[in-house]
């Protein structure tokens, strides 16, 4: 077994925040790219700094009766989340949190998602807002229970909870090769808890823009980097997890985490551009008929593997 | 002036725009979305999250009504354009970005603004909902909604009163915002000031670039912005007369669609008519099927127009009174807004959506069913 | 001592986050109360070195409380507008009692000789836990868990409205359910 990685001290955490910071900017990037080349505009990769810049000179609102306290906690809370995941996440050798449990830890961030895209759709006291709120929790309701059987199966296979120990059990062959349906389970709920692309339904144009629909200024900003955020530390997290951690060629490990977290978030992003939405009316059948058995089916071989080996 | 004068360039250049389309301006506002995209400007969803309200035409009372209760929810910098023909869009949006880039014009507006509005709120006097049995025997909740007028893809004067039992429609009427004005509304250009009131043939461009438009809001409803841009693009090359271009994307943009399979599994069984049905409703017979079949409908629509005659009056798959006598119709018949409100009882409110966008509404009728 | 700190801490956010419950006035605002004081005592699970039992009291509590508010609001038809939800009921019997029983307890927990510790803990306090809780009986447990999910969805599928006839027909012969709205795999 390889080396675990070793902690680093609280000091380093705004380093932390700041790879997670620029992961969620090279989304946003990667996105307004995108978005600009398939509608023609040069202004793409310009997008994301000029949505900074008029959010940042758009004035806050509130709306009649709001409860301005959840909204604001649950507008907010995506970016807190998305930090706290990234803490357990190995860099290389390096890890700021080496929680015995850290697999259970991620889980238990991702389940906060409910909390606060409900929060920031109730509080604004909207038809609209809180239609989307609910969309949210349905699509939760199918998706939340394949996700956790899905990170069940890296930690089974590794005889831990420890993400470290989870990455270093990938010496030779990646999860990701072995264990597929749990990673696309995986990366399903990750673009699910980042309410991106397919899972956007929550925010949708035919309810005005769903939960974000009376959202301005500061508040959407934080609520719209919340979202990339969540997508870049569910993408890093996929490293330690499916994709062999640190393990590479020529590069150093953190540099390997760092290539892997950006090309699978590539990835997240551009589904984005490829796809309809899973309308949670539909996608609720799916979930439970076909996503829950598949991925209980790949804990099962991997219980017999690991018994067996 | 140095920080704050850069940002608000850098914000200008990514303003979002509501647009309001008064019925019978539907070139303007697809002049203002195409002029928009051309500054790397966006479509705002809802006044939250725009910068610039675009109202294409002039409001009848009840329509100015409800785009003076956006105009105070937008939060600001705001500007608000009133544009009566597609040939005012350029000067309009001009105008609009100097009105954002008027630092202490904002900051004046701003301080009038602040304390007024909003707290109002209605204190303790808000009824209960009353309850009803739910399509499962459940007691829920009624919670009245009205849909439209303003709405992202949404048909333009359009409006919805829907009893909602959580996002589920259990009834509906429908309206048309200023009924009472006259005209048939949302119709083609030819009602409002597009033109100078001539009743003119509508030419195969135009027809098809309405298909285009409704195809594209369907696309965006489906939560498919990539196909729905696409769409749009098409539209907007169909009317400033890039035909050649336009056919061939738009037959790419067919193969795309029917390629979907996802697209296809999201769409098929919702919203099921069944021609009997539609005689009964008075809608065009060419919507037979699902939502799927009618996204598929509009888009062979699209194409045979385009690769038929220019100024086509009769026959083809499109039928149902292309360019037909009555003159203001673009392309699809009159659609009476009680059978919008019939079609979509029973649907969740996304499905919902889908199923309106789906009836390629090119113009509805003034009668409503109260 | 700082741990010392932050466990005394958590402590009190815990209990005036659980008072909040009962004070608050809306039904929102209660359920995210509890979730709070929850996660405060599992922040506290966490300090006492028992991670795998604190990351789970905060995982199963916020999405209990997410699903709880959900159904609050929908079966009491609560909006943000409408404040004025009142979790107390007989306040005057209640509040006394309430208070007594939290003292009691109270005082049971300060009060009571705890024994000191012997030995140390084990390297895998999680495991050991697991052991010492489910020990033999682990299947026993396992299969405890299955049977409570079936009874969850037997109490649902008892529950609906619509049976099986309604949707495939007396015969049970329609090859697609009469459902008002379509699903997902084509069923």
């Amino acid at each position: 077994m390889a080396d675990l990685p070793a902690v680093v001290s609280g000091g380093w955490a705004p380093v932390a925040a700041g790879l997670l910071g620029a992961l969620a900017v090279a989304a946003a990037l990667l996105d307004g790219a995108l978005a600009g080349r398939a509608a023609g505009v040069r202004s793409g990769m310009g997008q994301p700094a000029g949505e900074v810049a008029r959010l940042l000179r758009q004035r806050r609102r509130t709306t009649v009766a709001a409860d301005r306290l959840l909204w604001r906690i649950g507008g907010a809370g995506l970016l807190g989340m998305a930090l706290m995941i990234v803490t357990v996440v190995p860099l290389g050798r390096w890890t700021l949190f080496d929680l015995g449990v850290g697999v259970v830890w991620v889980n238990a961030l991702d389940v906060l998602a409910w909390a606060f895209v409900w929060l920031t759709g109730w509080g604004a006291n909207s038809a609209y807002a809180l239609v989307g709120g609910y969309r949210f929790l349905a699509h939760g309701l199918a998706y939340e229970l394949p996700l956790m059987f899905a990170l069940v199966a890296p930690a089974v296979a590794a005889s831990s909870l420890r993400v470290g120990e989870v990455a270093a059990a990938q010496q030779g062959l990646w999860f990701v090769v072995w264990m597929p349906v749990a990673f696309v389970v995986y990366c399903l709920g990750v673009v699910a808890i980042a309410v991106w692309g397919p899972f956007s339904p929550a925010l949708g144009r035919d309810v005005a823009g769903g939960v974000t629909a009376e959202l301005s200024g500061v508040d959407r900003l934080l609520f719209l980097a919340g979202r990339y955020a969540l997508l870049a530390a569910g993408a890093a997290f996929a490293v330690p997890m499916f994709l062999g951690g640190g393990a590479g060629p020529l590069l150093p490990a953190w540099a390997w985490v760092l290539v892997k977290a950006a090309v699978l978030l590539a990835g997240l992003v551009w589904l984005r551009r490829r796809v309809p939405a899973l309308r949670p009316d539909v996608f609720m059948e799916v979930g439970w008929l076909v996503l829950l058995p598949a991925v209980l089916l790949q804990d099962l071989l991997v219980a017999v593997v690991v018994i067996g080996g | 002036m140095g920080v704050s004068g850069a940002l608000a360039r850098l914000a200008l250049r990514h303003a979002h725009l509501l647009v309001i389309e008064v019925p019978g301006y539907w070139l303007t506002r697809v002049a203002v979305e195409r002029l928009a995209g051309v500054r790397g400007w966006r479509l705002a969803v809802s006044p939250a999250d725009a910068d610039i309200l675009a109202v294409c035409g002039s409001p009848g009372p009840e329509l100015a009504l409800v785009v003076a209760r956006l105009w105070e929810q937008l939060p600001g910098p705001r500007a608000r354009i009133d544009v009566a023909a597609p040939d005012l869009v350029a000067a309009a949006l001009d105008q609009a970005e100097a009105m954002l880039r008027d630092t202490p014009r904002q900051r004046r507006d701003s301080t009038a603004r602040d304390g007024q509005g909003l707290d109002d709120a209605p204190g303790g006097d808000i009824a209960l909902a009353h309850g009803s049995e739910d399509r499962d025997g459940l007691e829920m909740d009624v919670l009245q909604v009205r849909l439209g007028p303003v709405l992202p893809d949404w048909p333009a004067g359009l409006v919805l009163r829907a009893h909602l039992h959580g996002d589920l429609i259990v009834e509906a009427q429908a309206g048309v915002v200023d009924a009472g004005q006259g005209g048939p509304a949302g119709g083609g250009h030819v009602v409002g000031g597009d033109t100078s009131g001539d009743i003119r043939q509508v030419d195969a461009g135009e027809v098809a670039a309405r298909r285009c438009d409704n195809a594209a809001r369907l696309l965006a409803l489906a939560g498919w912005p990539d196909a729905a841009g696409g769409a749009r693009a098409i539209r907007d090359r169909l009317l400033t007369g890039d035909r050649s271009a336009a056919i061939t994307e738009l037959a790419r943009l067919r193969r795309r669609v029917r390629r979907s399979w996802l697209l296809r599994w999201s769409l098929r069984r919702v919203g099921p008519l069944p021609p009997d049905e539609l005689a009964r409703l008075g809608l065009a017979p060419d919507l037979t099927g699902d939502v799927w079949d009618r996204l598929n409908g509009m888009l062979d629509r699209a194409v045979f127009v385009t690769g038929g005659p220019a100024g086509v009056a009769a026959g083809g798959p499109a039928g149902a009174g292309v360019g037909g006598p009555t003159g203001f119709d673009v392309g699809g018949s009159v659609t009476p807004p009680a059978a919008v409100a019939s079609v979509v009882s029973g649907w969740d409110v996304a499905t919902a959506r889908l199923i309106v966008a789906s009836l390629d509404i090119a113009a509805l009728d003034v009668v409503t069913d109260g | 001592m700082v741990t010392h700190l932050v466990f005394w801490g958590l402590a009190v956010v815990a209990v005036l986050a659980g008072v909040a419950v009962f004070v608050v006035n809306s039904m929102a605002r209660a359920s995210y109360s509890l979730a709070l004081s929850f996660i405060a005592v599992g922040l506290q699970l966490l300090l006492l070195q028992q991670l795998y039992v604190g990351v789970l009291v905060i995982l199963m509590m916020v999405m209990e409380m997410a699903i709880m508010a959900v159904y609050m609001n929908m079966f009491m038809g609560m909006n943000p507008a409408m404040m004025s939800m009142n979790m107390v009921h007989g306040a005057r019997h209640a509040l006394p009692v309430s208070v007594g029983v939290f003292l009691l307890l109270a005082a049971g927990a300060l009060f009571a000789p705890w024994p000191s510790r012997r030995g140390s803990p084990p390297a895998d306090v999680t495991a050991a836990l697991g052991m010492e809780l489910m020990g033999p009986k682990m299947l026993a447990m396992a299969g405890v868990g299955v049977v409570m999910a079936a009874t969850i969805v037997s109490g649902v599928v008892l529950a609906a409205h619509r049976t099986r006839y309604d949707r495939f027909g007396d015969d049970l012969r329609r090859p697609r359910p009469a459902d008002p709205q379509p699903g997902g795999v084509g069923r």
